[in-house]
């Protein structure tokens, strides 16, 4: 990580940019709103493709079905609202409509997790990963960033699988790569190191790069969530023998508890802890990351864990 | 004997015949949805025995995915599946599932879940807008709000192209629909929501056909036929009695009793 002050840039931003882009380019293109248009910055895209702007007002079981039929004859459906609604509320209409009938709705769920700051705990939602890791068919992505959410979009686009993209509500730090590119299935070594790997997803495990210490840190971006990079991260756990997953969701089917099991399927001997929110709901803060404070998931907290695995 | 005087309907015959293969199917699984499988049956006649649409081109969403052995039943008869392959319904190695499934060619829409059809089916419409979509919901199943939902979706793209047939038997598996969740006027409220409502003898194909041709006429509105069934309907202690919701395995008597009114029913 170099000593500049990273760029702050918004997922959602970037986000429509591409939707923008990805529509002009096919007539096919549809973008299912669920009444929060302004929010999600589909103002534009609204305007410039109103017959593939379809908007279904506060109803979010609709919305996934509406997202099925349209995917069901022919279009390219992308369904966008917070991810507190979708999958919050309309689980059973994503299990039923979209996966059981082979669909390929790219579900996006904004303002997922503890950023979502003073909107509190019924906004915040922790639950995301667990419900739609769960869920056969489904492939689950979390962006690092503005940078890899511009470039994964563009890869699901013209995947034929149902997906759900996890983003977050503030603008960010960027610090994705962009030479990496976004495969379906690949994490990204993100930094290389000896004496501990650190997995997570979203902006996290930014967090981590703002860390000083004289361990060598190997820090691995998960943003595949399913299909999950199961041969980089056991690679990289054989050699340091640490493992800290960090995660702004429920410890309960996140991340931390794919791993743990793939690390016990493979007989790995490894050093472990998962920092994540546990058990608990959310609440409001104007500073966002005061929540990560509150949780146990800041850099103070991240660096504690590094160095209790690190102590023997 | 037809009891008005009438002259049966030519389809009748076929109505009947699915009757009898839709009690094998459940009977043969050792259980099934039987009350709501054969008081849909004039509807799904209507639809795929009339001349009215194609469903190779236009489509079919079974919302009520419980009442699939009546589709079953039907695809086996136009030839999609084969006739013997009903006797495998819901058993493991069968692609006809205890609900319906897009494993069975014909098939458009996985349901099971209620109140996802109308959603599933609205969206198809506006997103194939040079034909007809066609939904089977039931009554029961407007308990969910999602239905509402879509009814309003619908009435905003001016769906005009969407028809929504409800087999209103006036049961659920509970009990009654009044006595569960009642529904009020329907035919009012789908009214007030923008929608053309027609309301038919859901058991009378000549008035079930004429329902869909004025309901394939609207150009502008999405139409809903509310279709007043009976439950069971063929099989008189089935018949209005929720208990029949849906059945295991018939004592023999029963079974035959049951086989016997189905054989004898008026042509």
């Amino acid at each position: 990580m170099n000593s500049r002050a990273p760029l702050i840039k918004s997922m959602r931003q970037r986000l429509a940019q591409a939707l923008l882009e990805l529509a002009t380019a096919d007539p096919n293109l549809y973008i299912v709103s669920v009444g929060l248009r302004p929010s999600v910055m589909l103002d534009r895209f609204s305007t410039r493709f109103k017959t593939r702007f379809v908007e279904c007002g506060v109803a979010e079981n609709n919305a996934a079905g509406i997202s099925a039929g349209l995917a069901r004859s022919g279009k390219n459906v992308f369904l966008c609202t917070y991810s507190c609604f979708s999958p919050g509320i309309n689980l059973a209409t994503i299990k039923q409509s979209i996966c059981l009938n082979g669909l390929s709705v790219k579900i996006i769920g904004y303002h997922a997790g503890l950023l979502t700051g003073e909107l509190g705990a019924s906004h915040q939602m922790l639950e995301d990963i667990a419900l739609m890791r769960s869920l056969p068919k489904m492939e689950v992505f979390a962006p690092i960033d503005a940078t890899e959410i511009y470039q994964m979009v563009k890869v699901l686009a013209k995947s034929s699988h149902p997906a759900y993209l996890r983003l977050v509500r503030p603008s960010t730090p960027v610090i994705y790569p962009g030479r990496l590119g976004f495969t379906i299935g690949k994490s990204q070594v993100l930094q290389s190191g000896k004496d501990i790997t650190i997995l997570g997803y979203g902006p996290v495990l930014v967090q981590v790069f703002s860390i000083t210490t004289k361990k060598s840190l190997e820090i691995i971006n998960c943003s595949s969530l399913k299909p999950l990079d199961t041969a980089t991260i056991l690679k990289s756990v054989k050699k340091t023998g640490r493992l800290l997953v960090v995660e702004d969701h429920q410890q309960n089917g996140g991340l931390g508890e794919a791993v743990a099991a793939l690390i016990l399927k493979a007989s790995l001997k490894c050093r472990f802890a998962h920092l994540a929110v546990n058990d608990s709901f959310g609440q409001s803060a104007r500073d966002p990351y005061d929540l990560y404070r509150l949780h146990g998931l800041s850099p103070v907290n991240i660096l504690d864990t590094i160095n209790k695995l690190c102590s023997r | 004997m037809n009891i008005f005087g009438g002259k049966p309907h030519p389809l009748s015959v076929t109505a009947q015949d699915l009757r009898l293969s839709i009690l094998e199917m459940i009977n043969t699984a050792s259980g099934g949805h039987i009350g709501g499988s054969l008081s849909s049956v004039e509807i799904m006649v209507a639809l795929y025995f009339s001349d009215v649409f194609n469903f190779n081109r236009d489509h079919f969403i079974l919302s009520a995915g419980h009442l699939c052995p009546t589709l079953y039943a039907i695809l086996a008869k136009l030839g999609k599946i084969k006739l013997g392959e009903l006797s495998t319904f819901s058993d493991i190695d069968s692609r006809l599932e205890g609900h319906a499934s897009v494993s069975v060619p014909g098939i458009e829409y996985s349901s099971g879940s209620l109140g996802q059809g109308l959603s599933f089916a609205s969206g198809l419409a506006l997103g194939d807008k040079l034909h007809h979509t066609v939904c089977l919901t039931t009554d029961g199943e407007h308990d969910e709000g999602q239905i509402w939902e879509a009814i309003m979706f619908a009435n905003k793209y001016h769906q005009g192209n969407l028809i929504n047939i409800v087999d209103y038997n006036g049961q659920q598996i509970g009990g009654t629909t009044a006595t569960i969740m009642p529904l009020g006027e329907l035919a009012g409220k789908y009214l007030h929501f923008g929608w053309t409502v027609q309301t038919v003898d859901g058991h009378s194909l000549s008035a079930l056909i004429k329902a869909i041709k004025i309901a394939k006429a609207s150009t502008i509105y999405p139409a809903a036929i509310i279709a007043k069934t009976v439950m069971g309907k063929g099989i008189s202690f089935m018949e209005n009695d929720y208990h029949y919701h849906d059945v295991k395995k018939l004592p023999i008597s029963l079974y035959l009793q049951a086989k016997d009114e189905l054989s004898r029913s008026s042509y």
